[in-house]
């Protein structure tokens, strides 16, 4: 409980910061919304567009001139936001005390590795689901304008479901970033390497059908908002899938932190 | 009983040298000195005591307990001063104490300032803002605070001032009488010859001695230098004299044994100069193995 309210504490003012990147980036999208909103001729425009430019910024799928088209299209945002964020504070909340040299003190408390583990990844959770609680009602707020319907509720509650889940799956992957890896420097770099890589992915996989197998490398493509919106909840499978990762990043993270010796 | 067991300890860092087939055992209530120059391997005995590293093989024990299946219950009962302390800067130092006293069971508030009132420390200051012998003492602290029956001590007295090192040895003599086993590293002799009753002597990785300090002490070299007017090299041809040189006009040797008979040969010439001192650990090694 003591390393847990601990780490919620040391994790404030990061989680402050990512929310402020949220919020910021509902308002600029819903200024931008206004000037599409309703407007005819923004459709003309984005028919001339090359199709495979408009698959890589996922815009075929949707009409950007309504609102839940607009949220369609922002979803990969909320997600890159999630994930950095998320593969930030799992593999910092472990590799921090390497860095700052305090594992000779943490880790000579009568606690052992795994219950450190956990409680650091419940504090990580604490801020990931707060970062979509941010997200999701500054959405709201933000839409209040312009009178959405029901549906739209609906798509951006599952929107936030799924940026949920690409936020867990990227703070088991960063758990394990900062539990496996013995050179703490480079465990920040290796989780933006691994989104961009997943991103660019995700990217890849959408333009070109014959890369469409990399869906599976890649937590982006799990939660496509082109299928959010057609099927109006999150895949089975892919849900599945996700749980598995979560699963094993974190069987991994536990296995190797308790196993590896400390850098001091 | 022996509070401390290592059998056959052996650590690599990959290829790298960190202690090889080390063995030793302490008693409880005793302070057992761990002494060799830097890089010998005496961290890396205490990390791997504490289980903060893993050993290449061997085996230890703590209180009879082994280490790797027993860590958190062992812990409730070790106290630990690093050579060098490292705490959440943001915190104060008051902040850091509590959250240290939390993970072990009981009520320490009282014994912590008691503590922080007899090493002059000041609660309400913030950990960032410390001194380096200022964070030592609140290392003290927290090492002593839940009042653990063995204590490792790292280098304890680097940046604490003479005044308050003589408190820190008085109060490690105080708790020691009341039971606590000290594993106390140093590579300062004289500290160590201060404090401890018996010694393990660590070189390049390997225990290369433990002994009673008593021992150690009548083995004990001197280090003599002198210049004097027609001074020949078979002037201290001693027993007990080693290492003798001689350089322009400049004697020195090692002496070891009843030191009046060198003060008894140095009366009768017209001294120049005359250094005795203590040899470094480096040149008791170097000399005490060869």
């Amino acid at each position: 409980m003591n390393i847990f309210l601990h780490e919620l504490r040391a994790n404030r003012k990061s989680l402050l910061i990512w929310s402020v990147i949220a919020t910021l980036l509902v308002l600029m999208a819903m200024s931008k919304f206004s000037a599409f909103a309703g407007d005819p001729q923004m459709l003309a425009i984005m028919d001339s567009m090359p199709p495979a430019m408009l698959d890589a910024l996922n815009m075929r799928a949707f009409n950007l001139t309504t609102l839940s088209g607009f949220f369609g299209v922002m979803f990969i945002y909320f997600g890159l936001i999630g994930a950095i964020a998320a593969a930030m504070w799992g593999s910092d909340t472990i590799a921090k005390e390497e860095r700052n040299k305090t594992v000779e003190f943490s880790l000579v408390l009568p606690v052992s590795r795994s219950r450190i583990i956990t409680a650091k990844a419940l504090a990580a959770l604490v801020n990931c689901v707060a970062l979509v609680l941010i997200t999701w009602g500054m959405s709201l707020l933000a839409v209040r304008s312009f009178n959405p319907d029901a549906a739209f509720y609906r798509f951006l509650r599952l929107e936030m479901a799924a940026m949920l889940a690409i936020e867990l799956i990227f703070l088991a992957v960063g758990l394990l970033l900062g539990c496996a890896m013995k050179r703490y420097k480079r465990v920040g770099s290796a989780a933006v390497a691994i989104i961009l890589i997943s991103y660019f992915l995700s990217i890849a996989s959408s333009m070109q059908q014959k890369l469409d197998f990399l869906k599976f490398f890649t937590p982006f493509r799990y939660f496509d908002a082109g299928e959010l919106f057609r099927t109006g909840r999150l895949d089975s499978g892919y849900l599945l899938l996700s749980v598995g990762l979560v699963v094993v990043c974190l069987a991994a993270a536990y296995w190797s932190y308790n196993k590896r010796d400390l850098m001091i | 009983m022996s509070v401390i067991q290592v059998r056959n300890l052996t650590k690599y860092y990959g290829k790298a040298r960190g202690i090889v087939d080390v063995s030793f055992d302490v008693a409880e209530g005793e302070i057992f000195g761990f002494i060799g120059p830097n890089g010998a391997g005496k961290s890396t005995t205490i990390r791997l005591l504490l289980s903060l590293i893993h050993p290449s093989s061997g085996s230890m024990t703590l209180f009879g307990q082994d280490v790797a299946a027993h860590g958190p219950a062992i812990r409730r009962q070790i106290g630990y001063l690093p050579s060098e302390v490292y705490y959440y800067e943001g915190m104060k130092v008051r902040e850091l104490l509590q959250y240290s006293a939390g993970f072990y069971p009981g009520d320490w508030r009282q014994r912590t300032a008691e503590l922080a009132d007899y090493m002059e420390l000041d609660m309400g200051r913030r950990i960032s803002d410390l001194s380096y012998g200022n964070k030592k003492k609140v290392g003290i602290v927290q090492g002593l605070l839940h009042s653990p029956r063995l204590l490792f001590l790292d280098e304890p007295t680097s940046g604490l001032d003479p005044l308050m090192q003589r408190k820190f040895f008085d109060l490690i003599r105080r708790e020691n009488a009341r039971g606590v086993t000290v594993f106390f590293s140093s590579h300062i002799l004289g500290e160590v010859q201060r404090l401890c009753t018996r010694v393990g002597i660590i070189r390049e990785g390997r225990m290369v001695e433990v002994s009673n300090i008593r021992t150690l002490q009548e083995n004990n070299y001197k280090k003599i230098r002198l210049s004097a007017e027609g001074l020949s090299a078979a002037t201290f041809d001693l027993p007990g004299v080693t290492n003798l040189q001689s350089d322009n006009g400049v004697l020195s040797f090692f002496f070891r044994g009843d030191i009046n008979a060198v003060l008894r040969r140095l009366s009768e010439l017209p001294i120049n100069d005359v250094v005795i001192e203590e040899p470094t650990l480096e040149e008791i090694f170097m000399h005490y193995y060869e």
